[in-house]
């Protein structure tokens, strides 16, 4: 299978602090890739680097093939690299369509000249984008609160617009930093099979850092582990659930023998 | 009445007695009690002491607004006549008692013969007389607190009274709304020619003013017209693209100084033609905005700001200084700038110049509308937001940041040459910090990135000083403390800016997605 | 050195805007030394005159120092540009015009039983007392600034405060006018502190006069510099307000009451801008309403030179800033009415080669 990102020895410095430490990631085409670890594990910095806002101290980012370090962001969302975060970061000030609008920008040819004069060809294409906008909306579930204020929208609403911008950049792998931090069961129910529906309606691989494990073990083809920037583990989800640095880096040295023991004691009883 | 509710009135009293004895000292007792006598119609020279009772007439006010404040400490609450008594009393009693010491103290070195304006240049001895009521200073000061303990008290009731009114108030509001929407709001809403009306009307009023109300009102609203061209401008940089830049002023000098240079005999006889060097200073202003604007791409706001301000200073001393002498005509300032020409006509009259002006902004704010409504105003809309996000998510911030200096810089350079071309003169002067401070005033107290706003704002800034002519040594005291204040209270400006309507209705044409639609969540 | 070459080399794509800006840095440093060695070659001035120059640099830095910690230390706890620093600055020079004024009305007997003035009959109760007053009232300013400008905008977006800043500086500024009037006042000094006199230096055949004035405000701003730094390095306070600049939150945790300790921060620095206020005031000797505003803006500079929120950064960059501006015009052969335009252009490029001083990291951590 093709591969679409790959991370080679990537590392990031801050000060005295290694936050991310010679981390390898392949992720192929069509995947959804997790990312767990405890906090302070390094997950954010990594998306930081794979999306252009940091530039690894050593290391290749690779993007098709390509290298992508050291670009400007803006430059990695228009070869195809999309991201929400962690902390909603809307435009909140503007409506929801906008926000979506925004997100076009990359595809877009106008230029300032043909703004002013309001050209046909201008025309069409923002008519073309507030019409992809708003279906993007409805793609997510906000059809008809498009013309609210990002910021007056509910929290859930929030989180699904972001991914909407995201969408709207029309790209090949869509890095989601908790999708869904702060959502009761059944929202995060939902937004467990949108992030599947994306995958598989828009051909969309996705890599995803996300701290609720019935979500991570549900969806992902590949789950990476880092602890303290280094990666522990990676494999499918069963390989991770019986990996014992796994079970140690989440509950502490000798956890692993215990829930070993646990695990053990609990097929006795059945 | 408990011990809070005490401190806080006392509080209030304080702050007011502060704000009077503030206002006495910058003379603004004298100034705005000679205002009011005017409105009562009553006439008063120059440098004359206005009488005591448009005195008591401003002091009254204060004095209320204090009782008023001081009463309604809490907004949930209500008002009994015993709270407000209590309250009412102490802030006006607080208030009398501190401008009471103050007036014994300047009342008592006036007597003894100390002329107080060596040091503080408002206080002659007539008007610390006049602060006193033309008493003597312990009778003057017992009338400052018995005055300023009634008129709190009397605060207090009104307070009570239009508390306990509001609720008829309010609904006699809502049935003239009503009213009003039924009979004939609503049909002129909903009928298309009128805007088209309204628009022929003020289009009529921009023919007919400026021949009708004569050459100093040319001059004032010309002024005004030119500051909403610099606005749009600022608008563009600061309110949409969200860079603070303080030396906007630059723009306008490069503007006004490519335009003086080229049509100026002096000091290189270039005289151009009218029209081309007005794009020639359009497009030196547009370039100079990017020249500026590439080096500091990378600063944030706050830096942004001291940069620019850098750049404006240094660019007014370099005009002034010898070293551009020979460039520039140093401090002398250009003079003879040319006027509009026209197939060899010569416009320059006054009404001539109204109309240019007038043009200018409308088609400014055609451009200027085209834009901010563009794809390219959501962009800067975006970087104005967060930048970090905007870049993450497409956006180009570079180009967009430059292309927003640089159509910022070209309605400055519009501005300053249509400045230079009007006053036929340009000196360093007039390129001072302050115009910088000044446009950026208009524009945040107007609404940040809000046309209309940026409109009603040179309005208020440029064109109200203008008619309340003895308010004009408190325009720029007056500009700082609003700053403040619409910070802190109305961020968003007198007339923010709306968001369009976009959202189209979508066809089936997807998958329903299964997603519950959520409305809760926690916020 | 190898394992910078590596750095480069992993990190070109994007860096080569980085190489070409320290070419340009280079280049612009060969430029100012080969005009300035052209200009030495003429030898215009005297040792006599380099060395004046070079002490009243000092002179005026140490006021610029004692301004410029004042915007670090907000800096450093607030991340906004108290752009009104210079009004306060301003305010405690009037602070001690007054005291001065008053005490030169106050007439007593001398030793020797003839009519003195207070202030030359005590000059040192005189000038510590001014002092005092310049500083409290400056002080007090600052504290008020905080709680009526800034306190209100917490949390909001970055220009907000801003601008509430600039709008408070354009108050104090034009409050000052209407107060006091636009004139310009001279301060009235002792007469031990008299402008005119000091000691005389044999400099290269001339005499250097190295004023008591000057000295004065030098030894005095030195000491105000390394009371400040023990003060932030050994105190209670001042590691409250280490805790508080570096995370706010955490600080309230652990039982810090963060807006005491902002305001606090105001007051120290409002009380730094008041001495060099009056310290300005009787080296200067003619001051308005106008005093605070350039070296409000130069202080700032010399801030961001030293890296702003880094205490002996602003102390070494007001320093640096004060020679530079008044050994610049000279070393580089130019007008010295330009010598303002020297400070604006130093603030540019320091802005433009290292934009985010010595903060570095701060700002990675915030872009994210």
């Amino acid at each position: 299978m093709k591969t679409v990102l790959e991370a080679r020895q990537v590392s990031k410095i801050f000060g005295g602090l290694v936050a991310v430490n010679k981390v390898d990631l392949v992720v192929p085409e069509g995947a959804i890739a997790s990312i767990i670890g405890p906090n302070g594990a390094g997950k954010t910095t990594l998306f930081n680097c794979i999306s252009g806002f940091y530039t690894p101290e050593l290391g290749d980012v690779l993007f098709n093939g390509r290298k992508i370090q050291g670009m400007l962001t803006d430059k990695v969302a228009a070869m195809g690299i999309a991201r929400t975060y962690q902390n909603i970061r809307l435009f909140k000030n503007m409506s929801a369509v906008e926000n979506v609008m925004v997100g076009f920008e990359p595809h877009l040819k106008h230029g300032w000249m043909k703004a002013m004069l309001k050209t046909p060809d201008y025309q069409k294409e923002q008519k073309h984008i507030i019409n992809e906008a708003s279906r993007l909306l409805h793609y997510v579930g906000l059809a008809g609160l498009g013309d609210n204020l990002a910021l007056n929208l509910p929290y859930g609403a929030q989180r699904r617009l972001e991914i909407a911008r995201a969408l709207a950049n029309q790209p090949k792998l869509l890095l989601l930093d908790e999708p869904t931090a702060g959502m009761n069961p059944q929202e995060t129910d939902a937004m467990k099979d949108f992030i599947r529906h994306i995958r598989d309606d828009l051909e969309i691989t996705i890599i995803l850092i996300e701290h609720d494990m019935r979500v991570v073990m549900n969806i992902s083809d590949q789950i990476s582990v880092l602890d303290y920037g280094q990666k522990i583990a990676e494999g499918n989800p069963k390989e991770i659930q019986a990996n014992p640095r796994v079970i140690e880096a989440y509950l502490g040295p000798g956890a692993a023998a215990l829930s070993e023991k646990y695990r053990r004691e609990k097929t006795h009883d059945a | 009445m408990n011990k809070q509710s005490i401190q806080k009135s006392a509080a209030s009293g304080l702050v007011f007695g502060i704000i009077v004895i503030f206002f006495a000292l910058i003379g603004f007792t004298v100034v705005f009690s000679g205002l009011i006598q005017k409105a009562l119609g009553q006439s008063l020279g120059v440098g004359q002491i206005p009488s005591i009772s448009s005195f008591l007439i401003f002091l009254g006010l204060l004095g209320i607004w204090n009782g008023w404040r001081a009463s309604r400490q809490d907004k949930h609450e209500t008002l009994s006549v015993k709270k407000v008594l209590g309250r009412s009393a102490i802030a006006g009693l607080v208030a009398g008692v501190l401008v009471m010491v103050y007036a014994l103290i300047v009342g008592a070195l006036n007597n003894s013969g100390i002329n107080l304006r060596t040091y503080l240049s408002q206080l002659s001895s007539e008007s610390v007389r006049f602060f006193l009521f033309n008493q003597t200073i312990v009778v003057g000061g017992l009338i400052h607190v018995f005055y300023s303990t009634l008129m709190a008290v009397i605060g207090g009731f009104l307070a009570v009274a239009s508390e306990r009114s509001r609720e008829r108030v309010k609904s006699t509001r809502e049935s003239i709304q009503k009213w009003s929407q039924d009979r004939w709001l609503g049909k002129l809403q909903g009928n298309p020619y009128v805007s088209y009306v309204l628009m022929g009307v003020v289009l009529l009023l921009l023919v007919l003013l400026p021949r009708t109300w004569g050459a100093y009102w040319n001059y004032v609203m010309g002024t005004v017209g030119i500051y909403v061209l610099l606005g749009l401008g600022l608008n563009i940089i600061v309110g949409l693209s969200g860079q603070l830049v303080l030396g906007y002023v630059a723009f306008f000098a490069i503007g006004a100084y490519t335009f003086a240079l080229t049509t100026s005999p002096e000091p290189h006889n270039l005289v151009w033609n009218f029209w081309i060097a007005l794009g020639v200073a359009v497009l030196a202003a547009a370039l100079s905005g990017i020249l500026i604007g590439l080096p500091i791409m990378r600063l944030r706001g706050d830096y942004l700001a001291i940069v620019t301000l850098g750049f404006g200073e240094i660019i007014r001393i370099l005009l002034r200084s010898d070293i551009l002498k020979d460039f520039t005509m140093g401090p002398r300032g250009v003079r003879n700038i040319a006027g509009p020409t026209l197939f060899g006509r010569s416009f320059t009259t006054d009404v001539d110049f109204m109309y240019l002006i007038i043009l200018a902004v409308l088609l400014s704010i055609f451009l200027a509308r085209r834009w901010q409504e563009s794809s390219i105003g959501r962009a800067w809309l975006a970087i104005s937001q967060d930048e970090t996000v905007a870049q993450a998510t497409g956006v180009d911030t570079q180009k967009y940041k430059l292309l927003a200096l640089s159509l910022g810089a070209a309605f400055a350079g519009l501005g300053g040459a249509l400045f230079a071309s009007r006053n036929q003169f340009t000196g360093p002067e007039d390129h001072a910090l302050m115009v910088s401070i000044n446009v950026l005033v208009l524009v945040i107290v107007g609404g940040m990135g809000s046309i209309p706003g940026v409109v009603l704002g040179a309005f208020a800034l440029k064109g109200l000083p203008e008619i309340l002519r003895e308010l004009e040594s408190y325009r720029l005291l007056v500009f700082g403390a609003l700053l403040v204040v619409m910070m802190i209270i109305r961020p968003e400006g007198l007339w923010p800016a709306r968001r369009p309507k976009l959202e189209v209705p979508v066809e089936q044409d997807h998958e329903p997605v299964p997603l519950p639609a959520t409305a809760g969540g926690e916020k | 050195m190898e394992a910078l070459r590596k750095k480069f080399s992993l990190t070109l794509p994007q860096n080569s805007i980085r190489i070409i800006r320290i070419i340009a840095a280079l280049l612009l440093l060969a430029l100012i030394i080969v005009r300035a060695m052209d200009v030495a070659a003429k030898s215009q001035f005297g040792a006599d005159t380099w060395l004046r120059l070079s002490v009243s640099g000092l002179i005026i830095g140490g006021m610029y120092a004692l301004i410029a910690i004042g915007y670090t230390l907000v800096y450093g706890i607030l991340f906004m540009i108290n752009f009104a620093h210079g009004e306060v600055m301003m305010i405690g020079t009037f602070g001690g015009y007054f005291v001065f004024e008053a005490f030169n009305a106050i007439q007593v007997s001398g030793a020797d039983g003839s009519q003195l003035s207070f202030l030359n009959a005590y000059p040192v109760i005189a000038i510590l007392l001014a002092f005092l007053a310049g500083m409290t009232i400056a002080a007090l300013s600052g504290l008020f600034l905080e709680k009526i400008a800034y306190r209100p905008l917490r949390g909001a977006p970055r220009l907000v405060p801003l601008i509430s800043a600039i709008g408070a500086s354009i108050f104090l500024q034009n409050a000052g006018q209407l107060l006091f009037g636009p004139q310009r006042r001279q301060y009235i000094n002792p007469v031990v502190l008299d402008r005119g006199i000091g000691w005389n230096l044999e400099v290269a055949g001339s005499t250097v006069v190295l004023t008591y004035t000057g000295i004065f405000s030098l030894i005095l701003s030195a000491i105000l510099m390394v009371g400040l730094y023990l003060l932030v390095q050994r105190t209670k306070l001042g590691r409250a307000m280490r805790a508080v600049a570096q995370d706010k939150k955490t600080a309230a945790l652990m039982g810090i009451n963060v807006d005491q300790i902002i305001s606090r921060t105001f007051v120290i620095s409002g009380a730094l801008a008041g001495a060099a206020g009056v310290m300005w005031g009787i080296h200067n000797g003619l001051f308005n309403y106008f005093v605070g505003f350039l070296p409000g803006i130069k202080a700032f500079t010399a801030a961001v030179l030293g890296g702003i929120g880094n205490i002996p950064g602003a102390m070494l960059g007001g320093m640096f800033l004060g020679i530079v501006e008044s050994v610049g015009p000279a070393v580089l052969g130019i007008d010295f009415q330009l010598k303002d335009v020297l400070a604006f252009t130093i603030l540019i490029l320091v802005l433009i080669f290292r934009p985010s001083g010595i903060l570095g990291e701060a700002l990675t951590e915030e872009k994210v």
